[in-house]
């Protein structure tokens, strides 16, 4: 429902082909394809690669890399190669997002215009405003249609990436990231947004981008990105938390413990993951050790090749009592997956929303010789219910979704239900 | 004292290593090797003229673009404090008054740590370790020979107590430790670690290595120590447990 922000930035950020290589460039290029290759053989915690020969799509490959003549084939390349294993987590992220991102590092980052939209029912539909963006300022509301963005149509680019990610459960993610890479921009830029208004009215709005809100946060070779955390009662007696990556622990972690100690009485609270695509996976056992008083329980196992990884929980003081409602929706991914999965496993939490983005594999990211970034995932994860996350997602215990005609009227279907759940647990 | 220990489980580490046996040579006691340790690093007299040791130093995940900065406190006998401050997460902890070992961080709250993980704890923490390991494992043996960087080391295996046996390799030209196995058992499983020490200088009349690489769960570690300080002034709290950690604690 929030604004997702990737954990991966490639979909963002991929940069038009850059002039022919000279020579040292391309024998980075083949160093960084070497190094794609032999991490993949190395480390992917499936020797056999699910059935893949994986010496072969070096042998297949590796003639192409040597005629690749720039950057963009360069990249094409080793993306076909990471693409042959056919799991999330596995991505090139330019050098050029580092750079970018470090000339603006003073307080940016992508700028927004505030608003967030998910494809419902083949339209795209305003789900959220933030209060006091500029899409808020321009009088935006949500279950508002986007016919387009800069005067370009939305529709059709959202409509090959149905075609090609028809069967995905990542299809949810991979539209919004479209949608959110067409929406953001240089802090300052405009976006000219064609809507249909709630009276069926096409209306355009200049929307100027700005800062987005939260924090700028780093870790390793993750490009920068901005962290926010917030809480609220939703009733009297029910609380809502909501973060949207899991990132910047030493701020996010006492905030949501802050949060829940001053909902101790709370009949209920609301951990809102939709759009959250993930981020530290510690973080999960971390935030879950709030919500048990016994130790040695897992929210489930990561298989690395070396050795299985249980994700147990520390219990936690205050431990909070109440119900606790987890909602999420296609965009949430990855540790949004293991939390909300771990939790119901262990019968701790209700999971209301949509089925999940199933992208939960636990990576890494290495710098490669060409200065590209190269995530790559090191293990398998298996819930403490036995389930494999990975092209499944999380199933939720209620399913609701959202609709045009619900957030025309003000409404949130999911959360609305989730209240509801918690008002008959008194 | 005993750098090989194990910072985070999760980010230890391994170097390459090549079996290379000698075949007749007949193999020192596993006694000898570590008595012998004893020596080349500055001799019994410097290892007792030391009541406490602080060290600082850097550390980075190898590959992954994570720094970060340690300082390490330990006193007589076993007690230990150490802060690290990742660059991302914040700052972590973990320590021993001699009898409670813990650790905390704004990631996962304060742990007590328990059985074979508080064991592992404690003698790593032991201030005079190599001086004390009679006291420390009940049965060490040289079980062969490796080559190690090119390095001709023994093997030798130690087994605690309480825990599973842990593995070093030292040089024999120099006496040296150089590689260290070990499984670290803690709340997340069973997770084989090999820590390789080199740069080892002496200071203060004793040698320590001041490069510690560790690979664990396909992650490499590398601890570059700055300098190490012995007999400092210690404020008397240093090594209480945290009012959070005490609240776990055993009673």
């Amino acid at each position: 429902m929030r604004r997702m922000r990737p954990l991966r930035l490639v979909s963002l950020f991929l940069f038009a082909a850059v002039s022919a290589s000279p020579s040292d460039q391309r024998q980075l290029n083949l160093d960084s394809f070497e190094f794609i290759w032999t991490t993949v053989h190395d480390q992917y915690w499936d020797p056999t690669f699910g059935g893949l020969n994986w010496q072969a799509v070096h042998d297949e490959l590796r003639p192409r890399m040597e005629r690749a003549t720039n950057m963009a084939e360069a990249r094409h390349v080793m993306r076909e190669m990471i693409d042959r294993l056919g799991k999330s987590h596995f991505a090139i992220i330019p050098a050029d997002v580092y750079a970018d991102l470090d000339e603006r590092e003073e307080g940016s980052g992508p700028a927004t215009t505030g608003l967030d939209a998910r494809v419902l029912g083949g339209k795209t539909i305003v789900t959220t405003v933030d209060e006091g963006s500029p899409a808020g300022i321009a009088g935006v509301h949500t279950g508002w249609e986007i016919l387009s963005i800069d005067e370009v149509p939305v529709a059709p680019a959202l409509r090959r990436i149905t075609n090609l990610d028809r069967d995905s459960t990542m299809l949810e993610l991979h539209l919004a990231r479209s949608l959110e890479a067409k929406l953001s921009g240089a802090t300052g830029s405009e976006a000219r947004i064609e809507f249909v208004d709630g009276e069926g009215r096409h209306v355009t709005k200049p929307i100027e981008r700005s800062e987005p809100p939260g924090s700028l946060s780093r870790f390793g070779y993750l490009p920068p990105m901005h962290v926010w955390f917030h809480s609220r009662r939703v009733a009297k007696n029910i609380g809502y938390l909501a973060f949207n990556l899991f990132l910047d622990p030493a701020h996010i972690m006492p905030e949501f413990g802050d949060a829940l100690t001053a909902c101790a009485d709370c009949t209920g609270v609301i951990i809102d993951l939709r759009g959250n695509p993930g981020g530290l996976g510690i973080m999960a056992t971390g935030m879950a050790g709030w919500f048990f008083d016994k130790p040695d329980q897992r929210l489930g196992t990561m298989h690395m090749r070396q050795a299985p990884i249980k994700f147990t929980v520390n219990p936690r003081l205050p431990t909070y009592r109440g119900a606790v409602a987890i909602l999420v929706d296609g965009c949430s991914a990855s540790t949004s997956e293991i939390l909300a999965e771990g939790m119901k496993d262990l019968g701790r939490a209700r999971v209301f929303g949509t089925r999940t983005a199933g992208a939960a594999l636990p990576s890494a990211i290495d710098k490669l010789p060409n200065g590209d970034g190269f995530q790559h995932a090191v293990a398998d994860y298996i819930s403490e219910g036995g389930k494999s996350l990975e092209g499944a997602g999380v199933t939720p215990d209620v399913e609701v979704k959202l609709t045009r005609e619900a957030l025309l009227a003000g409404h949130d279907p999911v959360l609305d239900a989730a209240i509801e759940w918690i008002h008959t647990r008194k | 004292m005993r750098l090989c220990r194990s910072f985070m489980p999760l980010f230890l580490g391994v170097l390459v290593c090549s079996a290379g046996w000698a075949a007749d040579e007949p193999l020192p006691k596993a006694e000898e090797i570590l008595d012998k340790f004893v020596e080349v690093t500055g001799g019994k007299a410097a290892y007792e003229n030391i009541r406490n040791e602080k060290w600082t130093g850097s550390f980075e995940f190898l590959g992954k673009g994570i720094k970060g900065t340690v300082t390490s406190y330990r006193a007589d006998p076993n007690k230990s404090l150490t802060s690290m401050e990742l660059e991302g997460v914040g700052t972590i902890k973990e320590g021993t008054d001699g009898q409670t070992a813990w650790e905390s961080s704004s990631l996962q709250g304060p742990r007590v740590k328990k059985d074979e993980e508080r064991a592992f704890a404690l003698r790593e923490a032991t201030l005079r370790g190599p001086l004390y390991w009679r006291k420390l494992y009940k049965h060490v043996e040289t079980i062969g020979q490796e080559t190690i960087d090119d390095q001709a080391c023994y093997k030798v295996v130690l087994t605690p107590e309480e825990g599973k046996p842990e593995t070093q390799f030292y040089d024999k030209k120099s006496g040296l430790m150089v590689k260290m196995t070990a499984t670290v058992t803690n709340p997340m499983g069973e997770i084989p670690t090999e820590t390789m020490l080199s740069d080892y200088k002496e200071e203060n009349g004793l040698r320590q290595p001041h490069k510690i690489q560790q690979k664990a769960a396909g992650l490499d570690f590398l601890i570059t120590i700055d300098r190490f300080d012995y007999n400092v002034d210690l404020p008397a709290n240093t090594f209480d447990l945290p009012a959070d950690v005490k609240a776990l604690a055993p009673k």
